[in-house]
């Protein structure tokens, strides 16, 4: 026969035998037999042109072989994949007589229409072969023998490549650790995507693949001989491994026959015909892409923890003992946990089925430090978690260490780590509903567990750009100026975790099968507060945030967001400016990890935008947003109540909140409501009810009095006179002129820390100045000779005085900008009541340094004249110009300064 | 053939969207722009600092189409997009002198 007529009759087998595998694959739809049999087809082929080109002989030519390498050498063919072959000769003379021949063979196999590769190496290169060419060396471990000298092929696979694998397995393991870190990395190094590559993406074939020849290098070391890597694997894996393939496989044969090409991409398109066909399922009901989706990222997922827990073992036997105890990170080591090459391990794996507070204590170390678990720890945690389950649900530290971990720089690592290993499914059972949970649209770049860690992070994120100095910034880790003002609002917020438990539970509601996942979101997150044991007010918050989570984006796509009739509908939603914040900064972090562009500049700077307008809009409409005694929202109050305690006739309620700025019922639970109400009637015999009380950041004072002239003057003159500064305070007024001021101070001085008496003595003195028994001027005196002390302040702010007298239909607004200093409020207070004007309303604010102040005035009931106002801006403007003092040793202000007076003055 | 350029308020996306499906155009291409016509933005005070919000988000529709269906597309925009408000947007009409399909090579009409 013609060289032609050999390749024509080969090509029509070829092709013949193609299509009966094909066929029995859309029948079976079972992956194995085609692997096998298109590579006993191909041996087929390769072995005739072997015979017809090199040498009929079996067995022949001495001194020549032919073997197949990879996927072709594992007799693991899919219906398109390359075909890797490789020659090998006894030596150079060998390769020289050979060379013309070993090509013709190469080149028919390419003219079949199979895409190949391969050469001719001697037996010495192969030796020489892993420090320049890693490929090819990772190839050569699955190599079988094809055709022609056997003797050759037994010393090349028996003794020369354990031979030189063991010597050379550092190199080896280094090079498939360099090259899987690559191929990771190009994929994100996340097995989340919704169209993924099942070959090269984490947790694809060739994780599998990887986790196989370490398996390989490792027997070949330690026996010196092959072995089935798959028998070798832990228990855990072993069964599940071999379904992963099983799936992978399967799937990776429909997208080839579909295609009819070497693609591995799981497009939408083909997921739902992989599911409508059940590939790699046994499953008898349909299932929809989706689910089909999950199972293939639970597959992933194993063989995901498989290859990494491979590579980390082998790693680390490479390290020597010095470079351990070299190690920074070993300095984090403690009676728990030993820290050894940024991986943690517990010094009693088998603790942690029995303490549930070690297995917690270790993710708050991943958390903290952003460690790695070792694999014995990850496993012994695997372990644990059945055991400690039902601990887990009940223990009271679990929420206060999910807070913890929340809040530290790594916690949204430690929270992925915690799924992977089924720790957070155990403390909140229904995170298991968004396990690998697919969202079915292009523009969802991640399932939604892996979306609610991306969320996390991006708030992380922000946090630790703020804290780079600027300019110092990679540009990559930059934050645009829109996205640095978001940093800038995650500083003012008083409760970060409150937004990062409302991110970690926002999206539960699309784990189950309810029409609307907001509501049902909601339902299950009321269930799991309920058990991690945060209180009712932080319930308040984080429902609040998890109802509203999409609010800000519909408002800003859908609505005209520069009608005011859109912000002041919007900001009556939300009800005060912490929770509009604590909005904005959810849904910046819920918008943005979406996908890596989701979140234009475009929508950054409208999302600004509404922030901007609705928080403007909170402040300057208080006025003319009174609750009235037939208020529906009064009605809720009693239903809220914890303990259902009793507060009396519902028309006392009612008749203390009207007339209440709606502010009120947004900055105050139900439980504080019915206690203000029961200061209130006490009054009658007390005239003024005074209470402080020490919180962990500050100091906390209410104080509630029939309305009267410069009644705040006289309490931020006492609290200053004292050497108290004013960091947060709110005062309401109602229609039967009962005031409600409630502040938050810092002691600068530790006076009432360090004696317990002074803060009765504090109190009394609050009560003396109210009920007249000391005079004003001598308060002003003493908070003058307290401030002349001071220093003066480093970074003098301008003062910027401005009014507006639109807003509010009842009073001129002034809003003041200057540098904080204790005493201030004073006297601005002070010069305000001076002039004349009464201070309807007042919302205090602080930057840093910067004392942000809006004040409502009216004088003689109505709105300030031109005049008044030049008046007033002149005296101002002169009292803040003045040289005036700093405090010495202020205490740090964590929480901002965000405070609302309103006192309403005859 | 011709280009529509139309802006518009970022509020009338979904319904201008509405409106073209309807009339039989699909294809179209949409982006977030930011700028100002005669409304030339406004500025907000904001915790002392002036933000000035000089560039004002629109959203900004493309669409090539055959010269027959030019107006019935200016209507369904002007119908759907206008608040009556001033930053309503604008609609521009240009000439298309060529339209080719990189899939495939056709050519004009056929192309878009």
């Amino acid at each position: 026969m013609t060289q032609t007529d050999i390749l024509s009759s080969l090509s029509s087998t070829y092709s013949d035998e193609f299509q009966r595998i094909r066929r029995q694959f859309e029948e079976s739809r079972d992956s194995g037999p085609v692997l096998r049999e298109r590579s006993y087809l191909v041996d087929r082929v390769v072995g005739a042109l072997y015979e017809h080109l090199i040498s009929a002989e079996p067995g022949g030519p001495a001194g020549l072989c032919l073997i197949a390498v990879g996927g072709y050498g594992r007799r693991e063919l899919h219906p398109y994949s390359d075909i890797d072959l490789a020659f090998v000769c006894a030596n150079a003379g060998a390769e020289s007589v050979h060379r013309d021949a070993t090509a013709a063979v190469l080149r028919s196999v390419w003219d079949l229409g199979l895409r190949s590769s391969g050469g001719l190496r001697t037996l010495s290169e192969c030796r020489t072969v892993l420090g320049n060419n890693p490929e090819f060396a990772i190839a050569l471990l699955d190599a079988r023998y094809l055709g022609g000298d056997p003797e050759l092929f037994t010393a090349l696979h028996d003794r020369t490549l354990p031979e030189v694998i063991a010597r050379e397995r550092h190199t080896l393991v280094a090079n498939i650790e360099e090259l899987t870190g690559q191929r990771h990395k190009k994929h994100g190094d996340t097995i989340f995507h919704l169209e993924p590559n099942i070959k090269d993406a984490p947790g694809g074939l060739r994780d599998y693949h990887v986790a196989r020849w370490l398996t390989e290098i490792a027997a070949l070391d330690e026996r010196g001989g092959w072995a089935v890597p798959e028998d070798l694997w832990p228990q855990a894996f072993s069964s599940g491994a071999r379904a992963a393939f099983d799936f992978l496989t399967a799937s990776r044969c429909f997208i080839h026959y579909r295609r009819e090409r070497d693609d591995n991409h799981l497009t939408y398109g083909l997921q739902d015909q992989a599911a409508q066909e059940r590939i790699g399922i046994s499953a008898a009901d349909e299932l929809s892409p989706a689910e089909w989706m999950r199972g293939y990222f639970r597959h992933a997922r194993l063989v995901d923890a498989l290859a990494r827990r491979l590579l980390d073992e082998t790693t680390r036997s490479r390290r020597s003992l010095m470079t351990v105890y070299e190690d920074w990170r070993s300095r984090l080591s403690n009676t728990d946990f030993s820290v050894i090459g940024g991986r943690i391990f517990l010094r009693q794996p088998e603790a942690a089925a029995q303490d549930a507070g070690l297995t917690l204590r270790l993710f708050e170390m991943v958390a903290r430090h952003g460690l790695r678990l070792s694999s014995e720890a990850e496993r012994a945690v695997t372990e644990a978690v059945p055991r400690l389950e039902p601990n887990l649900r009940e223990l009271a530290e679990v929420g206060l260490s999910l807070q913890e971990i929340l809040l530290m720089p790594h916690g949204a690592q430690s929270l992925r780590v915690m799924h992977q290993v089924g720790l957070l499914g155990a403390i909140i059972p229904e995170f298991k509903g968004i396990d690998a949970l697919v969202t079915r649209d292009s523009y969802h770049r991640y399932t939604v567990d892996e979306h609610t860690f991306v969320a996390i992070q991006t708030l992380h994120d922000l946090e630790a750009a703020k804290r780079r100095p600027a300019g110092s910034e990679a540009p990559e880790q930059g934050l645009s100026p829109a996205e640095s003002r978001f940093a800038a609002l995650l500083g003012e917020i008083e409760r970060p975790e409150m937004v990062l438990l409302a991110l970690l539970l926002h999206d539960l509601g699309k784990g189950s099968n309810a029409g609307d996942h907001v509501q049902a979101g909601l339902k299950i997150a009321e269930g799991v507060l309920a058990r991690l044991g945060t209180s009712p007010e932080e319930d308040r918050s984080i429902l609040f945030l998890i109802a509203h989570h999409l609010d800000m984006s519909s408002t800003l796509l859908r609505r005209d967001i520069l009608d005011p009739a859109t912000i002041r509908e919007f900001g009556r939603k939300v009800g005060s400016v912490e929770r509009l914040k604590m909005l904005t900064l959810l849904t910046f972090a819920d918008v943005k990890s979406v996908n890596p562009e989701a979140l234009t500049p475009w929508k950054a700077d409208a999302l600004w935008q509404l922030y901007v307008s609705t928080a403007n809009d909170l402040a300057r409409s208080l006025d003319d947003e009174r609750l009235t005694a037939a208020d529906d929202a009064a009605l809720d109050i009693g239903g809220e109540l914890p303990a259902k305690q009793s507060f009396g006739p519902p028309s006392d309620l009612h008749g203390f909140l009207a007339g209440f700025p709606q502010r009120y019922l947004a900055v105050h639970a139900p439980g504080e409501i019915i206690e203000h109400l029961d200061m209130a009637k006490s009054l009658d015999v007390a005239g003024v009810v005074v209470r402080t009380e020490r919180q962990p950041s500050y100091w906390a004072l209410t104080v509630i009095t029939r309305d009267r002239p410069l009644l705040f003057a006289t309490i931020t003159g006492v609290l200053a006179s004292w050497g108290m500064n004013i960091v947060k305070a709110e005062a309401f007024s109602n229609a039967q002129s009962i005031v409600l001021d409630t502040f938050a101070f810092h002691d600068l001085h530790r006076t009432l820390d360090l004696n317990a008496s002074e803060v009765i003595r504090l109190e009394q003195s609050l009560t003396d100045a109210l009920a007249g028994k000391a005079s004003l001027a001598a308060i002003r005196e003493e908070v003058a000779s307290r401030s002349a002390s001071l220093r003066p302040p480093r970074n003098p702010v301008p003062a910027q005085v401005r009014f507006d007298d639109t807003s509010s239909a009842h009073s001129s607004l002034l809003e003041l900008v200057t540098a904080d200093r204790p005493g201030l409020l004073f006297d601005v207070s002070y010069t305000l009541g001076e002039l004349g004007c009464s201070i309807d309303v007042a919302l205090i604010d602080t930057e840093g340094q910067r004392a942000i102040d809006v004040f409502y005035l009216t004088s003689g009931g109505a709105k300030l004249s031109p005049e008044r106002e030049a008046q007033i801006r002149t005296a101002l403007l002169q009292l803040l110009s003045e040289p005036r003092p700093n405090p010495v040793s202020a205490v740090p202000v964590t929480a901002p300064r965000a405070m609302a007076d309103e006192g309403r003055e005859a | 053939m011709k280009k529509i350029e139309a802006i518009v308020q970022p509020s009338r996306l979904d319904s201008v969207k509405d409106a073209l499906v309807e009339i039989g155009i699909s294809g179209m291409t949409i982006s977030e722009v930011r700028g100002h016509g005669r409304q030339k933005g406004h500025t907000e005070v904001y915790r002392g600092n002036e933000y000035t919000v000089d560039l004002l988000p629109k959203i900004k529709f493309e669409i090539v189409l055959p010269d027959a269906q030019v107006n019935a597309a200016i209507d369904a925009i002007l119908k759907s997009a206008k608040t009556g408000k001033i930053g309503d947007g604008k609609i521009f009409v240009s000439n298309v002198e060529e339209a080719i399909r990189i899939r495939n090579l056709d050519r004009g009409e056929k192309a878009i």
